[in-house]
This record gives structure tokens, C-alpha cells and sequence, in this order.
């Protein structure tokens, strides 16, 4: 069989060319990764950015004697269905408290009803056409405007839409995330310490080892079935609790620290242990003053990133319970808390168009907060990375 | 007394008995030292051992007594538990104290007791698997009691309503009927469409960054796809019923197919996105780890680099590539939050993945809030459906895991 | 001598962590869908204009917080249930045998249960029988009892549009179900002598009826997206949603507040909760919620839950309620039967 070499080159180059064509493929597929990343970056931001402004109203507030009982008295009935009910409900309570207000008034402006806020965002809502031309009216006068919502970062969670925050969530997240790495931080690092320099290398040892990595890959809901059934069921721990939450979130970060543990300290040369058996340390303080401090920012980071992956899961704090509904912004172990992604699933269920830019906007803020952790974690490491 | 009130008592007792026990130690330890005995140990390793020999026999009493009380509800009263613990602990003290003594090995003592405690601390996991195979385990059997097991492996209808009414006393329960077929077939379909979306991405990305990409894309690329395996599933789970499904849904409408809001191509596809990471980082571990002799040859033999790819460099990696997919599938068959928000309620046995259909993950959760009751055979069927998920991925696991084994065998690599 | 001060101060403060001593104070309720709306607009209320902290409160269903409120007295067992249907008598003496023996009954309104669907919809109208048609396990036909056969509407009627019969509707847990077997199905089947004396209450189980669990909200949500099927909800639930959902018309009335009030509209029920009165000791605030509930303030004819949909009751029974909370009146079985 012979080919011409005409035949031969004409071969050649279509070789090449299927070659370069994968080249291609393979750059597009990675940049479609790319792509999906930047459009649903673009979809959360393009609706959870309008959350951070909500619509106020300014208007004049009488304290009269009737509004020290119902305070839908103090407003003005025009406007009245246009301002939030948490403006109007603490009006007794204010009063109740300072009597010497009553008789007087003032301007302020107060907090609009979640209809006016979507209407001037342009969303779906339920106000009837003479009540829009109204709010036109009154925009054009700076009656009403949108502004910071300052609402979303300082209240916590509620039924009426313009009154929903997430610094409950955020509260709850911060409990949640100190007993999980309570429990997990040292009871990681000690497995770690143990199973890479006092470990024999016999049968129990192995199967810790198999048992840690099979417990870094089992379903989040799995560990949400042990908190209810063990944490719940058996030893009382309060239901829908940050307690229960840590100790069920802490199981499953141990796996993450531990093996990155184990990678810091296994990037400790022998030198510096054979440095200390030299001088005569014993096995526990070459690894107490040599090994471990060497080790620490691996060690730092790893659980930064582990910490980062427990604050995103919200599977098993669903079943242990932590997706009841929680105004107050708490700072117990034991009382029932919620966490930052049950409140958004919270919020995803809600049907009123309102609490759709609340989700998305809970979603931001989450995705700050993972993506600043990560970040400090990558330079972290970066920063103290010693090459050896 | 409130229980939080004893348990600050006792912990501030126990304090001010390791303070005292501390210094003791130290005080005699160093007042045999200077009158000219030589010692085997520093005089804080004597004072560190007096501390551990108080404190420690008295925690672990107290938490034998907590365990006894919970195991077999014994009632001892807290009080005269702490307080048995208080006696051990000042007990601890003398015994100690006594034993400062110049031939005494205190820090050997100190370094058994903590190597003890870091062995300890490694079985900590041993029996978190322990735990969740028993709460499984137990709760399954209950409901395996109830109905039969083969029953729920190979029954087509999902129907639990009735048990309810059971267990409530109104009823019997006759009419609910557990068979989970639907449920896995369900499951099976999301995690198919995720891995038709994630393995071809995930490996020709991996494919990309190992073999073509210059080094700076390479040093983004990594990170950028890391995000993807970052982002909560709870977001990946709006972004789902939010925005995908209806672009789904009007795709379908335009090409004159019929789709309802909870089809299956939503979660599946975003499952993808979300998997694509592990595919690809762990494939291009592997094909980084295929020795570098083996594209020289190929192309010594005139191969151009497509061809090497294709032919040599893939197939070598075929183990590892494998390996990640199956750890990408049991990830997905364990994925909850994205098919609880995008996905349907309906037990549904169909081949038509624009019709809504519920997963294995969404009736745990379904049977697990709201209604709680422990004796109805709605809530254990979570356990059993969580049995044999528990199954199905730790197999995946493991075949996946001997894969990688096998790969690292046959290439001599370490560092996998 | 500082590692050890160090080491000191750091177990202090974690001991003192676990030792915060904590009252109950935290008032816990279960129950209804239906009533949740209502609940937990007072609970939010409760806590932002009293010190107290605000209730935590659950969406069970009806049935599955009675089973909880009925499992005893004591820790871990809720101090207030809702209910959108009353008490049944074998529940009540499920709560005596547990040793829940004092408990006060209150009714604090009237519901109705709506048949809704997507506003996109023309407007529609249904008799008992035929949604009975659309949803029964077991029909008649040609006077046989056969599996139910119907897949579209206007299999069932003529006059009926041509639609897929698709609902989405509460789970056994839920009152809102129960309220639907006993006022929907029972009355329409028990003039059909093929199911015999009593009435038929079994749905069927092949896909059509879709049980959406207990958040309501969820089905509201469902409606809008799959505009072709129903739901079955509460009155309060249409009321909130008006700008996306309507309802059907039922024996030719339409599902509106004085309708509803008065009995006009035939699926009518009424909103109840219960309070466990032998936990009043350890938890403090729990009878000031209560009377909160029950002022006018509340579920007054110009109250703040009549605005977010509730049937408020007539003003004479309102005060008679109100009284029998106030006192605390111990119910007996003798008012369930």
C-alpha cells in the first residue's frame, strides 16, 4: 500500500486539523462552564440588587389620644394603605412608653407597603389603577422614593414582605458555625495529629482511615437522619437549636479537616522531626513546638474552607429543624434559630412576588460572605505557603 | 436546682480543684528539686499531671453517670452524681500529690494520657459512621416491621397517606402503600440528565487545562471552576425553579411539547452545572498523573497531539475518569435541596423528563417535617429510603475508590 | 505563669458559655395551615410590641398538631395548637389519657375552603358532585363502583371546560382535608345509594390528586406557574393573592367573606385553637398571647387579621369566646360530640 505523497501530506494536515478542532472543542467546553458561571452570577445579581433599596414613604404622623390604642389613627386614611403595617403597630407601645408625645406630630419618613415598593420597581402587584396614578402623583412630588433598605440588614425575618431581614439568618449562621467548630476543629486536628505521627500502621488504623473517607462522601441528608434520631430523639438536645445544628454540621466537616490536616502536616519535612528527636524531645513536643505551628496555616485554611462548605448546607439543618420562623434576632444556643440558607428556602417558598428580590438578595449576601471566606483562605495559604 | 445552674457549680469547682491541684504539683515538685534530688521530670510536668489525675477521673465519671441516665433513664439525681464527681476529683489530688516523687515518670504519664485522648478523638469518627448506620439501621427495621420489604424494593405506588390516620387512631392504615420504585427512577433520571451535562464539560474542560491551556489560564481556570462547586445548593436550587424551569417550559411550548413547571431537565441540568467541578478537577488530576513517557512515545511515532489525546492519554486515564464520574453520580443521587425547590411531589414511573416527577431525596424530607410522629410509618419510611440510599452511594464509593487504586497502581503514582 | 492565667481565663468563659441559665419563655405552637397565617401575624406582633420573645411556631396541619399537643404534658410538648377543624372526641380523650386534661377551647373565626386556580383562567363554576367526580377513588358508572376513569372535566360534565383534572391538595395531616371530606365529599356522595348509608371520603391515589404537603403557600405557588390545575385552600390564602389567583364558584355561590360568614357558601368551617392551660406556670407569657389573640384588636370586625383575610365571627359569639378564654374554662368532651 503505497500513498502518494501527495496523499500522505494531504492526510496529514486533516489529522492536524481534527487536532486543532478538539483543541477548540475543549476550550469551548470550558469556556460554557465559564458562561454558565457568568450568567447565573448575572440572574441572582440582576434580581437580588433591587432588595437593598425599598420604597418609604414621608409623611405626618399625629399622636393623638385614639392612636395610643389603634394606631392606623396616627396616619393620614388616604395614605394609610400604603404604609407597611410595621409602621403602624408600634405606635401604641411608643406611646404607652411616652405620654408626654401625645398631642404633638411629626414628619417622618416611614416604611411603604410591600404593593408600592413592587409597583416602583416595576414587578407584579395588586395595586388598582386609580391607586397608581396616585403613587405616580406622589413620586413626582419626592413623597415617595426608594431608598437603602436598612430594614433588610438590621430586622429579622417576617410575614410582612418590606419588613423581612436576614439578620436573624445571619446571627443564627454565626451560633451555628462557633459549636461546629467547637466540636470540630479540635476533634479533627487531634484525629489528624494522631493518625499521621502516633498512629501504628496496622488493620485499625487503615480502616479509620477508609472510614474517614467514606464519611467525606456520604449525602449531607444522611447526617440530618442521625442529628434527628440521636441528637433529637435520644439525647434531648432542644429541637431546631444552633446547638443541634453545630453538632450535626460538625460530623460533617470533621472529614474536610481532618484530611486537610493531615495534607499540612504531612508537608512538614522529617528534617525538622529529626531535628527534634536529635535534641531529645519526645514524639508529643516535637509535634506541640515544631510540627503543628509549621503546620498551622494549612491547618487555618483548611478549616476556613470546611467552615465555608458547613455554612452553605441547609439539608440536614432541615430536618433537625431549623427552618421555623424566627422574627427576633436571638444570641442563644438553645433557643430555636434559623440559618442563612434555610432562610432563603424559607423565603423561596413565600408566594408573594415580594419576597422573590428577598430570596435573591439573602443570596447575595451569602455568596459574599462564602466567597470573601474562600478568598481569605486562598491567600492565606499563599501568604505563609513555605516552600520547603 | 436547674441543671444549668449544677453544671456551672460543678465546672467552676472543678476549675478551682485544677488551679489548685496545679500549683501544689508544681510547689512540691520544685521544693524536692532544690534540695538536690535529681528528677525525671520538669516541675510543670509534675504540676500538669496532679491537674490531669483530678480533672480527668472526675469528667469521665460524670460522663459515665450522663450516658447511664440516658441509656437506661436511671434515675440518679444530677446533684449526687456532680457531687460523687467533686469527691473523686479532690481524691484524684492526694493520690497525685503523693506521687511526686523524684523516680516517678510524670512526663511519660502526661504523654500516655494524651496520646490516649488523640486516639480517642480518631474513633470520634468510627463511631459517627457507627451512629448514622444505627439511627438508620433501627428506624428502617421499624418500618420494615410494618411493611414488607420486598414490597418497597420492587412496589410501583408511592401512597403513604393513610398511615397517618393510623397513627392517630383513626384508621388503620390499610390503603398506604410503600413501594419506592417511582421514588429511585426519579432519582435515576435527574442524576442521568446531571451526568450528560457534567462529564462531557467536566472532562473536555479537563482535557483543556491539562493538555492545551497555557499555564496563566490555567491558574484561573481552577479557581473559577472551584466557585461552581462553591455556590450553596439551596441557590443552585432557586436558580433552578426560578429561572430554568421556565425557560424549560417555553422551549417545550415552542417546540409544541407540553412541560410542566417541575420538570426534570431543570434540577438535572443545574445538577450538572453544579458537578462539573469534581469531574473536572479530578480528571485533570489523573491526567496529569499519566506519565509524560507515554505522550513521547506517541508522538515519536508521528501521532499528532489530538490523537494522543484520544488514543493514548484518555484511555490511560480511564480508571481515574471513571472513578470521578461514579464519585459526580453518588454526589447527585444524594443532592437534596436543588430537587426539593425545582423538582415535583408526584411519585411518577416515566421515561418523559418534562413531566414532573419526585426523588428519593424529596420524600425524606417531605416525611421528616411538618408531621413528626415517630410510630407512623410515613416517617420511617425516610429512614428506609435513607437505608438504601446510604447503600447505593457508599457502593459507588467504593468501586470508585478501588478504580483510583487500581490506576495509581498501574502508573506507579503517589501523589493521588 | 501567663499560659496558665491564659489557659484559666479560656476555660472560665467557656464554662460560663454552658451555664447560662435559661427560662422557658419561648411560647411553642404547632398546627394548622390554614390558621398560620393568622398565628404567626399575632406571634410577630406579640414579639415586637410586648418584651416577650416572639412564639415559635410550626405548620403541622391540623391533625398532626393535635397528635403532638395530645402526646402529654411537659418539655418538649407544644403549649398551643391551631386547628382549622374542631377537636374530634377520640383525640380529646387521647389528651386525657396522656394527662392533657385542662384545656381551653377558642374559636376565632370562620374559614372558607376554596377551590382556586390561575387569575389567567376564565372564571368558572362547580357543584359538589362533580369536583366529588373529579377527586373520588371509587365512581358509578352505569351503576358499578369502578376506579375513577376521568381525566379531563368535561368528561365528568359537558357544560364543564375542556381541562385536565389536575389538583393539588392538602395531605391526611391537614384540617383543610378533613374539612374537604366531610363538607365536599360526604355530602355529595350520601345521597348516592351505590356507596350506601354513610358517605365516601377516599381520594384517588393515581396522580391526579397531588398531595402538595402542608405549606399552603407552596400550592398558591404551584397554581401560578401550572395554570391549568386547582388547588384546595383556604379563603385567607385567595384573599392574599388575588392579583394571581381566582376561584370557583361552588352550588352557584361565590367564595366571599359575608357569603362564607353567613352559610351561604357551602364549604364553610370554622378556625379554632387550643391552649394547654397545666403549662401556664412554665411559660409566663403564654396567657398574654392568648388574649391578644382573642382582643379586637385582632379578630375584631376592624381588626388587623380581617385585613389579611380572616371571617371574622359576629360580635355576640366574639364576646362570648373572648369570655370563656379569659376565664380559662377547662373543656369537656360533651361540647366535641
Amino acid at each position: 500500500m503505497s500513498h502518494s505523497f501527495d496523499e500522505i501530506s494531504q492526510q496529514l494536515k486533516r489529522r492536524h486539523r481534527k487536532s486543532t478542532r478538539l483543541k477548540w472543542i475543549t476550550m469551548g467546553s470550558l469556556g460554557l462552564a465559564g458562561l454558565f458561571l457568568v450568567l447565573f452570577f448575572a440572574d441572582m445579581l440582576s434580581k437580588g440588587l433591587p432588595a437593598f433599596q425599598q420604597a418609604y414613604i414621608q409623611t405626618e404622623i399625629s399622636y393623638t389620644q385614639e392612636a395610643e390604642t389603634d394606631g392606623r389613627r396616627a396616619f393620614d386614611e388616604e395614605l394609610l394603605p400604603l404604609i407597611s403595617r410595621t409602621a403602624v403597630r408600634t405606635i401604641p407601645l411608643e406611646l404607652r412608653n411616652n405620654p408626654d408625645m401625645i398631642g404633638t406630630s411629626k414628619a417622618e419618613w416611614v416604611l411603604a407597603n410591600s404593593d408600592v415598593d413592587q409597583y416602583l420597581k416595576g414587578h407584579r402587584h395588586r395595586l388598582s389603577d386609580e391607586e397608581q396614578e396616585a403613587l405616580d402623583a406622589r413620586v413626582e412630588s419626592g413623597q415617595v422614593d426608594l431608598r437603602f433598605n436598612t430594614t433588610f440588614f438590621g430586622s429579622g425575618d417576617s410575614k410582612i414582605a418590606e419588613n423581612a431581614g436576614i439578620l436573624s439568618a445571619v446571627v443564627g449562621t454565626i451560633m451555628t458555625m462557633i459549636v461546629t467548630l467547637a466540636i470540630s476543629f479540635p476533634i479533627g486536628v487531634m484525629t489528624a495529629i494522631y493518625l499521621e505521627e502516633f498512629a501504628p500502621d496496622n488493620r485499625l488504623t487503615q480502616i479509620i482511615e477508609i472510614n474517614i473517607n467514606n464519611l467525606a462522601a456520604i449525602p449531607s441528608i444522611l447526617f440530618g437522619l442521625l442529628g434527628l434520631a440521636i441528637f433529637i430523639n435520644f439525647f434531648g438536645v432542644p429541637r431546631s437549636s444552633p446547638l443541634v445544628g453545630g453538632m450535626t454540621l460538625a460530623l460533617m466537616t470533621l472529614p474536610v479537616i481532618i484530611i486537610s490536616t493531615r495534607t499540612a502536616l504531612r508537608s512538614v519535612p522529617e528534617s525538622i522531626r529529626h531535628a527534634g528527636f536529635g535534641v531529645g524531645c519526645s514524639r508529643w513536643q516535637v509535634v506541640r513546638d515544631h510540627v503543628l505551628p509549621l503546620a498551622m496555616p494549612g491547618i487555618m485554611t483548611g478549616s476556613i474552607i470546611g467552615l465555608a462548605q458547613a455554612m452553605g448546607e441547609t439539608a440536614p439543618l432541615i430536618i433537625v429543624g431549623m427552618v421555623a420562623f424566627i422574627p427576633d434576632v436571638g444570641v442563644s444556643f438553645t433557643n430555636a434559630a434559623t440559618v442563612m440558607p434555610a432562610q432563603i428556602f424559607t423565603w423561596a417558598g413565600e408566594p408573594e412576588q415580594a419576597f422573590v428580590e428577598k430570596t435573591a438578595g439573602g443570596i447575595l449576601v451569602l455568596l459574599t460572605i462564602l466567597i470573601s471566606l474562600n478568598a481569605f483562605a486562598v491567600v492565606m495559604r499563599k501568604k505563609f505557603e513555605r516552600r520547603w | 436546682m436547674q441543671t444549668n445552674q449544677l453544671l456551672l457549680i460543678f465546672c467552676s469547682a472543678l476549675l478551682l480543684l485544677g488551679l489548685l491541684a496545679f500549683f501544689a504539683g508544681r510547689s512540691k515538685a520544685t521544693r524536692l528539686r532544690s534540695a538536690g534530688t535529681a528528677m525525671f521530670a520538669q516541675p510543670d510536668q509534675y504540676a500538669w499531671f496532679t491537674v490531669l489525675s483530678t480533672a480527668g477521673p472526675a469528667v469521665v465519671v460524670s460522663a459515665l453517670g450522663a450516658f447511664v441516665l440516658l441509656l437506661m433513664g436511671a434515675d440518679i439525681p444530677t446533684l449526687y452524681l456532680l457531687a460523687a464527681s467533686l469527691v473523686i476529683a479532690a481524691i484524684g489530688l492526694l493520690v497525685s500529690l503523693n506521687q511526686v516523687k523524684p523516680d516517678f515518670h510524670a512526663r511519660q504519664a502526661i504523654e500516655r494520657v494524651i496520646r490516649m485522648t488523640l486516639a480517642g478523638a480518631a474513633l470520634i469518627s468510627i463511631l459517627t459512621t457507627f451512629g448514622i448506620l444505627i439511627s438508620i439501621i433501627s428506624e428502617a427495621l421499624r418500618f420494615f416491621q410494618m411493611h414488607s420489604f420486598w414490597e418497597f424494593i420492587t412496589g410501583t405506588t408511592w401512597n403513604p397517606g393513610a398511615s397517618f390516620l393510623a397513627s392517630a387512631g383513626r384508621g388503620d392504615g390499610s390503603g398506604a402503600e410503600f413501594g419506592s420504585v417511582p421514588l429511585f427512577a426519579g432519582t435515576f433520571m435527574i442524576t442521568a440528565i446531571a451526568m450528560l451535562v457534567a462529564v462531557p464539560i467536566g472532562l473536555l474542560s479537563a482535557i483543556y487545562m491539562s493538555e492545551f491551556a497555557p499555564r496563566k489560564v490555567r491558574t484561573v481556570a481552577k479557581p473559577v471552576l472551584e466557585v461552581l462547586a462553591g455556590i450553596p445548593t439551596v441557590v443552585y436550587g432557586f436558580f433552578a425553579a426560578i429561572t430554568v424551569a421556565p425557560i424549560i417550559v417555553n422551549i417545550a411550548g415552542f417546540l409544541g411539547l407540553d412541560a410542566s413547571y417541575n420538570n426534570a431537565l431543570a434540577p438535572g441540568i443545574v445538577m450538572g452545572i453544579m458537578i462539573i467541578p469534581f469531574i473536572s478537577s479530578l480528571s485533570d488530576d489523573v491526567i496529569n498523573a499519566v506519565p509524560d513517557s507515554m505522550r513521547q512515545g506517541s508522538l515519536a511515532l508521528g501521532m499528532t497531539k489530538g490523537e494522543t489525546i484520544r488514543d493514548v492519554v484518555v484511555p490511560a486515564a480511564m480508571p481515574g475518569i471513571i472513578s470521578a464520574s461514579l464519585l459526580g453520580m453518588s454526589r447527585a443521587m444524594g443532592e437534596t435541596m436543588i430537587v426539593v425547590m425545582a423538582a415535583g411531589m408526584r411519585p411518577n414511573l416515566t421515561a418523559n423528563p418534562l413531566e414532573d416527577m419526585t426523588t428519593v431525596t424529596v420524600r425524606i424530607v417531605a416525611a421528616l417535617t411538618g408531621d413528626q410522629e415517630f410510630e407512623s410509618a410515613e416517617t420511617l419510611s425516610a429512614f428506609a429510603l435513607g437505608l438504601v440510599l446510604f447503600v447505593i452511594t457508599l457502593a459507588l464509593n467504593l468501586v470508585s475508590v478501588l478504580m483510583i487504586r487500581r490506576f495509581r497502581e498501574k502508573y506507579r503514582v503517589n501523589n493521588l | 505563669m501567663n499560659r496558665i492565667l491564659k489557659t484559666t481565663v479560656i476555660a472560665a468563659a467557656v464554662m460560663s458559655v454552658a451555664g447560662v441559665a435559661q427560662a422557658r419563655d419561648q411560647i411553642r405552637i404547632v398546627g394548622s395551615s390554614t390558621v398560620y397565617p393568622f398565628a404567626s401575624y399575632v406571634t410577630e406582633e406579640f414579639g415586637a410590641t410586648t418584651g416577650n420573645p416572639t412564639p415559635v411556631i410550626e405548620s403541622t396541619g391540623s391533625g398532626g398538631g393535635l397528635r403532638l399537643f395530645c402526646n402529654g404534658v411537659g418539655e418538649g410538648t407544644p403549649d398551643i395548637t391551631n386547628a382549622s377543624r374542631r377537636m374530634k372526641v377520640s383525640e380529646f380523650e387521647r389528651c386525657e389519657e396522656n394527662g392533657v386534661t385542662d384545656i381551653t377551647e377558642a374559636k376565632i373565626g370562620s374559614d372558607g375552603i376554596v377551590l382556586g386556580q390561575s387569575s389567567e383562567n376564565d372564571d368558572i363554576a362547580l357543584t359538589r358532585e362533580q369536583i366529588f367526580m373529579a377527586v373520588a377513588a371509587m365512581v358509578p358508572v352505569d351503576g358499578e363502583l369502578v376506579e375513577n376513569p376521568y381525566t379531563n372535566w368535561s368528561e365528568i360534565d359537558s357544560s364543564l371546560p375542556d381541562r385536565e383534572i389536575s389538583i393539588y391538595g392538602p395531605p391526611t395531616t391537614s384540617g383543610t382535608r378533613d374539612a374537604f371530606e366531610e363538607l365536599v365529599m360526604e355530602s355529595a356522595s350520601e345521597g348516592m345509594d351505590v356507596y350506601g348509608d354513610e358517605g365516601y371520603t377516599d381520594i384517588r391515589s393515581d396522580g391526579v390528586y397531588i398531595d402538595a404537603g402542608e405549606n399552603d403557600n407552596l400550592i398558591v405557588q404551584r397554581l401560578s406557574e401550572d395554570t391549568g390545575a386547582f388547588g384546595i385552600f383556604g379563603y385567607s390564602f385567595l384573599e392574599e393573592n388575588t392579583d394571581t389567583i381566582s376561584a370557583a364558584s361552588i352550588d352557584g355561590v361565590d367564595p366571599e367573606a359575608e357569603a362564607i360568614s353567613s352559610g351561604d357558601y357551602p364549604i364553610a368551617r370554622s378556625l379554632w385553637f387550643y391552649v394547654k392551660n397545666q403549662h401556664a406556670e412554665d411559660v409566663p407569657p403564654m396567657y398574654d398571647y392568648v388574649d391578644m389573640f382573642m382582643s379586637e384588636m385582632m379578630i375584631g370586625d376592624d381588626g388587623y387579621l380581617r385585613d389579611i383575610g380572616l371571617i371574622v365571627l359576629p360580635e355576640g359569639e366574639r364576646e362570648e369566646w373572648r369570655q370563656a378564654v379569659a376565664d380559662r374554662t377547662s373543656m369537656t368532651a360533651d361540647v366535641l360530640k
